[in-house]
């Protein structure tokens, strides 16, 4: 897969080849993590093993790995040194395995900043990164302030998506981000929302504004944005984001003890976290979906959902009315 | 536009329980000898307010006052805030409570604290027993070590509760201003536990309960109104 992320957050239209941090998981020993920058590592090409399953991002010629990383909640550790050395860990695991996209918010609490050290312990190239963060306040004038305190948590000058969080005050804070685009400050563009909500204002917004990324709530329990978001996304080219593909743990967790259906196998997905996860990343308008996670082991897990077998050319994801068998699957299931 | 009140309570927890937890271990492991040292004074006040004592009238707020403060700023300020930025909103509460605690304990006229024998100073004794011996113990229930106990004086659920009971055992007309503030964390608490699928959160609710119950009782019988100095014989 060609394509990269240029530092400064403003997108090159040119290919150049996917830099990967370590050549694979695999290279990872057990608890064995990354915890400083390898020698050549960062130039370690994508070649040199199975890649993760890549969406081109509507209208350009990038894309992004299928799979990103949340870190509402699980990255919000203060300053406990054990877990952000865990936090690291999983950020390690999850760039070893070809993971890109990176998302938070200044509503996070201290998740930028877990991810800024975890960034900095694991020398991470600022091309490996899509860093993703957004705009969160209800002060007219407070968007630039927050976006570089924000930055200044990551440690990295800009970003390449951000997105007005949960919509709010969405009429003063999008065209600031807009403003930035147009300057050269921000690669991308978007709005959040999740848990289902506001959908109306979220379809109004995708019809009036030019944004690039749109982040919603989808999993095969929650599928409204499937009647009209997801196809008007398709329809006018923005990317999708999705998050709560676990409803924040408790589905994978409901699910836990439960056999898996005979066609999990069709798809090579060897847990029900890898089942959704094909289940939405398979949907033609989903660019990524972000799960979060505290343990390493789930990391590698979800990115094993959309990296082909050491067998196969490519990911095995379910089409059509096979997709509907997995929402019914897991809905029976529970 | 979208406001505020788009906001379910769910939205606000920012954090797992296993990183909530975490931050009484951090406190204990590295405060350990002021964290023991305020669960002493939540001990020592608790046996000043049973001697019914007049010095006890005076060291009893300026140890509440003492507590609160330690548990604003050892563990909301130097522990919580990072995980919970609605934290910067609470802390002027545990400063406006030092400071009527101080008050409190200055003025020519002092609460008086006391076994009164009545419903309302059984609660107050459950209450601040509770907090100092029982409370530190819940996590076990749960699985969790005794390295991560929450204890009266540093922990703010504890040191709420139990100053909740102090105020039941005491005796002053202006005793209710002390409550507000303790009673406003028992509702925030009690919804970042019940967030958190955590059960300890009922007890922080029946403590609200039963606090207002009994201050409901209390002024009835006009324990409020009943001049102090007929409590302060030693």
């Amino acid at each position: 897969m060609n394509a990269t992320f240029k530092g400064n957050g403003n997108m090159t239209r040119h290919h150049i080849t996917r830099r990967t941090f370590l050549t694979g998981a695999g290279m990872l020993g057990i608890g064995g993590l990354v915890a400083a920058r390898l020698p050549g590592a960062g130039l370690a090409h994508a070649a040199s093993g199975p890649q993760p399953l890549h969406h081109r991002i509507p209208g350009t010629d990038h894309a992004l790995p299928a799979v990103g990383l949340g870190s509402w909640i699980t990255f919000n550790v203060g300053n406990d040194p054990v877990l952000l050395k865990n936090c690291t860990d999983v950020m390690a695991a999850f760039f070893a395995a070809g993971g890109a996209m990176i998302d938070s918010s200044p509503m996070y609490g201290s998740s930028q900043a877990t991810i800024g050290h975890g960034l900095a312990e694991l020398g991470i190239d600022r091309e490996q990164v899509f860093a993703t963060d957004k705009v969160w306040t209800s002060d007219e004038d407070g968007g630039p302030e927050q976006i570089d305190e924000s930055a200044r948590r990551w440690g990295i000058r800009q970003f390449n998506l951000l997105q007005v969080h949960n919509m709010l005050d969405w009429e003063n804070q999008l065209p600031l981000l807009q403003d930035m685009k147009a300057a050269g400050a921000l690669g991308y563009t978007g709005i959040t929302t999740s848990h289902g909500r506001r959908h109306d204002l979220l379809g109004i917004i995708m019809e009036r504004e030019a944004i690039d990324f749109i982040q919603v709530t989808y999993n095969p329990l929650d599928r409204a944005v499937e009647d009209r978001i997801l196809p008007m996304a398709r329809e006018r080219n923005i990317a999708v984001i999705i998050n709560r593909p676990f409803r924040g743990g408790r589905l994978t967790k409901a699910l836990r003890g439960q056999p898996m259906p005979g066609l999990a196998a069709d798809y090579g997905a060897q847990s029900w976290a890898q089942l959704i996860l094909k289940y939405i990343v398979s949907h033609p308008a989903v660019t990524c979906a972000i799960p979060a996670t505290t343990r390493v082991d789930h990391v590698r897990e979800n990115m094993a959902a959309i990296t082909p077998m050491p067998d196969a050319d490519k990911v095995l994801l379910p089409e059509g009315k096979e997709r509907h068998a997995i929402a019914r699957a897991i809905e029976a299931a529970l | 536009m979208t406001a505020w009140w788009d906001y379910s309570l769910a939205d606000f927890l920012l954090f797992s329980p296993r990183v909530y937890y975490r931050l009484f271990e951090n406190m204990n492991t590295t405060w350990g000898l002021v964290v023991a040292s305020a669960l002493l004074a939540g001990v020592i006040a608790f046996y000043l307010a049973l001697r019914h004592g007049l010095r006890g009238n005076r060291i009893i707020p300026v140890l509440l006052a003492l507590v609160w403060a330690w548990s604003g700023y050892g563990f909301l300020w130097q522990y919580y805030l990072p995980i919970n930025w609605a934290v910067s909103y609470l802390l002027p509460g545990f400063v406006l409570q030092v400071v009527l605690f101080v008050i409190f304990a200055v003025r020519p006229l002092p609460l008086c604290f006391g076994w009164r024998g009545d419903f309302s100073s059984y609660v107050g004794l459950a209450l601040v027993a509770f907090a100092l011996i029982v409370y530190p113990f819940i996590g076990l229930i749960e699985g969790r070590g005794l390295i991560q106990a929450e204890l009266f004086g540093s922990a703010a659920d504890p040191t709420v509760l139990g100053t909740l009971g102090f105020v039941l055992l005491s005796r002053g007309t202006w005793r209710w201003v002390l409550l507000p503030v303790p009673l406003a964390w028992c509702v925030i608490s009690a919804g970042t536990l019940w967030v958190m699928d955590q059960k300890v959160a009922v007890v922080m609710l029946v403590a609200l309960w039963m606090t207002v119950f009994c201050g409901w009782l209390d002024f009835r019988n006009g324990v409020t109104r009943r001049r102090l100095e007929t409590a302060e014989i030693d």
